[in-house]
């Protein structure tokens, strides 16, 4: 990559742990995320000089850096691109990408099966195959330390560079057997060794992709995914870990039901949910949702469950409902949707009804004197009496 | 990471279907309303496929039933029969040769409708409510695929009461979509797999969640060679993500956008952030569009990254949406979703609340114009008078 004097390590941004590929845009996404002025939507170049300007143009005080993780909002801290973060913050995020790297070079199975693919990857590169590797390039830029050992017409390998059929081992058949390509492993040259990180996840994903459809024909990706050990998938999008601890912090604050849900969705609770993308100043969210982190459907079948003893609908003679009611017929084809507002629509209605009843299973005749009459009045609390006597049909 | 900019809106035009009230918040956009909807909340909506003539919708609703109503050209819906379940149903979809309906349903069961006779037999059973089916047509095989909150996946043969195959999910099912050879399934705890159908369904890939909250919707769609290649996800925070599923380019091309939400650029009130609640691709453009709960639908181009178009504030959140076979008739079911209820207390004060189905008459949204750097699109609108008679009105924006 870059010289060795960039820290090693890729630029990242201090308020919201994202990484970027340069430092330039690293700045750039500093100034459009954190240091943007909420009011005229001034982009400024530190967080001090955004506290500054919003106090002396604007009047206002912020109290933190916008969309910034929580730990990292401070507005004092005089920072741009990578210059003036703390070193223990640089410790931190070094710490925690070499646990990163760490935790990968674990998942290997074995030197040789990674080489093989890349082998195997270089044979379809040639022959004109694209290979799908989707967690491949984005783990390129990290391996140059590794790569040097390399025979050097291997190196571009997600460049996908014809000339490098020289470089391949005469002795690999074509890429159409994965078994056979793996059985020649030991022919490979010293190279085999070197390049443990990126070919792992390649690896259960080149083998199904070698023909051209999107899977593999089910017997081979049988074999394939039997054979090769399910690796975590966490590396075909690096986004999700570290750049987002903090979503990990909320999504495993969520999963714990509060089983209190006593009140409508309160703001506090939906803090703890957002935190990264809360702008602290001034704006808050507010997730429209029940505060348990179960779906809305299974929300409302254990709300539906709670009042089986009412019936969910009609005329209060209408037999008590087991789960979800089951409705004396009569009931559908006279309930309508009757919001008050709407005199129109209802008027047009009943002389549709009559003429549209027998295709349903219900007895027609039912349908006027009830739907006139005696209004059907749901006792159930979904639907209070809202459906004032006859008129307003 | 948001990188959708922004279109005006969409304004009606032409005489209003029903009687002029105060404030047509239940139908604002003026579309044909079904006639005789279920009476509670439409937890689905499917189109009949294109090899029976004529337009079908099915809807399932929370009162147990499955309705089945014909679209006619002229915008006229016929309620034409129902079905019941013991409990709410929850999903539903068609054979491919549109003489079956298959329904699943919090009893647990999913079923097999036979609309020529108008019977329906049990076909699937799970030890949870089934949330997802999906009828999966393979060269050497056919049979149901449905997803249940028991956190199984279960594949059945209609003829026999016992599954072909059952696969574990690491969690309960919420949503699920089919284009063969694929399916994508996404569980609850951001879970999301996606499945490869030929020969036989088996696991493809486990993908780590492009959204940081709980996902609510998912629908793949297909490139240009008319294959399956990625998926949109939706989850409860106004939040679509595009996913490819080997893309050249994984960084650039998958991408989130955001929807559903509240106030726009005003920050100085609170962003109110709404569920996507499903997720639909026109079946000719490629295109899609998103219902939420703040009761809007919305169209997208995921290619050109913009929004097409947005509807106005229905009442009440939309649950529901899906485009007929040739893509000009789009439905969307108006219904409650308890996304702001939270105790039976609240519910008394609710209200009413009620369900409509609305079909969007023949909208034709023409792909994006590169060249000129703008969207054209032709709307024609069908909609009747009150004297029930249809009115063409052809409205084009540039």
């Amino acid at each position: 990559m870059g010289r060795k004097k960039k820290k090693q390590m890729k630029p990242w941004c201090w308020y919201c742990n994202r990484d970027f590929d340069d430092e330039k845009i690293l700045i750039q996404h500093q100034k459009a995320k954190h240091f943007k002025c909420h009011i005229c939507h001034k982009k400024l170049y530190t967080g001090p000089g955004l506290a500054i300007h919003c106090m002396q143009v604007h009047k206002e005080t912020i109290d933190g850096v916008p969309n910034a993780i929580p730990g990292r909002i401070d507005i004092e801290l005089e920072i741009y691109g990578m210059e003036g973060i703390p070193e223990k913050d640089m410790e931190e995020r070094r710490r925690m990408l070499e646990q990163k790297n760490q935790g990968i070079n674990t998942m290997i199975v074995s030197a040789s099966v990674s080489a093989t693919c890349l082998t195997l990857t270089i044979f379809l590169l040639a022959s004109g195959i694209p290979p799908m590797m989707p967690g491949v390039p984005p783990m390129i830029p990290a391996t140059p330390p590794v790569m040097p050992g390399m025979p050097p017409g291997m190196i571009p390998m997600g460049g996908m560079m014809p000339p490098m059929m020289p470089g391949v081992p005469p002795g690999i058949p074509p890429p159409m057997g994965t078994r056979p390509a793996i059985t020649h492993m030991p022919q490979l040259p010293p190279a085999a060794g070197v390049l443990p990180r990126p070919a792992v996840p390649a690896g259960p994903s080149v083998q199904p992709d070698v023909t051209k459809p999107l899977f593999p024909s089910a017997g081979q990706s049988q074999q394939t995914v039997s054979g090769s050990p399910h690796t975590p998938p966490s590396t075909t999008s690096d986004l999700a870990k570290p750049t987002f601890p903090a979503y990990s912090q909320s999504s495993t604050g969520l999963a714990s039901p509060n089983t209190g849900s006593s009140t409508v969705s309160k703001p506090p609770s939906t803090v703890t949910s957002k935190p990264a993308t809360l702008t602290i100043s001034s704006a808050t969210s507010k997730l429209i949702h029940p505060d348990e982190d179960i779906s809305l459907e299974e929300f409302r079948a254990q709300l539906s469950q709670y009042q089986c003893s009412i019936p969910r609908q009609g005329q209060t003679t209408s037999a008590t409902a087991s789960v979800g009611g089951m409705m004396a017929p009569q009931q559908h084809s006279m309930r309508h949707p009757i919001p008050g507002q709407y005199g129109g629509p209802q008027q047009g209605m009943p002389g549709y009804i009559p003429g549209r009843i027998p295709p349903y299973i219900q007895a027609p005749p039912v349908v006027p004197p009830v739907y006139q009459g005696a209004p059907p009045r749901p006792t159930i609390v979904t639907r209070p009496p809202v459906m004032s006597p006859g008129g307003h049909y | 990471m948001s990188l959708f900019g922004t279109s005006s809106g969409f304004g009606t035009g032409g005489t209003g279907v029903f009687g002029s009230t105060t404030t047509d918040s239940h139908n604002p956009m003026k579309d044909v309303e079904v006639t005789s909807p279920p009476d509670d909340s439409i937890s689905c909506l499917a189109f009949s496929p294109p090899t029976m003539p004529g337009n079908f919708l099915i809807g399932g609703s929370w009162a147990n039933d499955v309705r089945c109503w014909e679209v006619q050209d002229n915008g006229q819906t016929v309620p034409k029969a129902q079905q019941m379940h013991t409990g709410p149903v929850l999903d539903a979809c068609w054979s491919d040769d549109g003489s079956k309906v298959f329904t699943a349903s919090c009893d647990k069961t999913a079923k097999m409708w036979d609309l020529n006779s108008n019977q329906a037999i049990q076909i699937a059973q799970h030890d949870g409510p089934i949330k997802a089916i999906h009828w999966i047509k393979a060269p050497n095989y056919s049979c149901i695929m449905t997803g249940s909150w028991d956190k199984t996946l279960k594949f059945w043969d209609t003829r026999s009461p016992n599954p072909m195959m059952s696969l574990q999910m690491p969690e309960r099912c919420y949503c699920a979509d089919v284009v063969y050879p694929m399916a994508v399934v996404a569980t609850a705890e951001r879970g999301l797999i996606v499945y490869q159908l030929e020969n036989q369904p088996s696991e493809f890939r486990r993908i780590d969640s492009p959204l940081k909250h709980q996902h609510r919707c998912v629908a793949i769609f297909k490139d240009k060679q008319n294959k399956p290649t990625g998926f949109a996800l939706g989850s409860i925070e106004g939040r679509v993500a595009i996913h490819y599923i080997n893309p050249p380019n994984p960084a650039k091309d998958n991408f989130t956008f955001k929807c559903h939400r509240s106030n726009g650029t005003n920050t100085t009130t609170p962003q109110d952030i709404y569920a996507v609640n499903a997720i639909a691709f026109h079946p000719v453009h490629g295109t899609l569009a998103t219902v939420g709960s703040d009761g809007r639908f919305s169209f997208w181009d995921k290619d050109a990254r913009t929004k097409l178009k947005t509807s106005e504030q229905l009442d009440q959140p939309i649950t529901a949406c899906c485009f007929n076979q040739n893509g000009n008739i789009f439905a969307y079911a108006s219904s409650y979703d308890w996304s702001k209820v939270c105790d039976n207390k609240s519910l008394q004060l609710l209200g009413q609340y009620s369900c409509y189905v609305c079909v969007y008459a023949r909208e034709r949204l023409l792909p994006y114009d590169k060249h000129l750097d703008q969207c054209h699109w032709a709307v024609y609108c069908a909609w009747t008078n009150q004297k029930g008679l249809p009115i063409l009105a052809l409205m084009t924006a540039a």
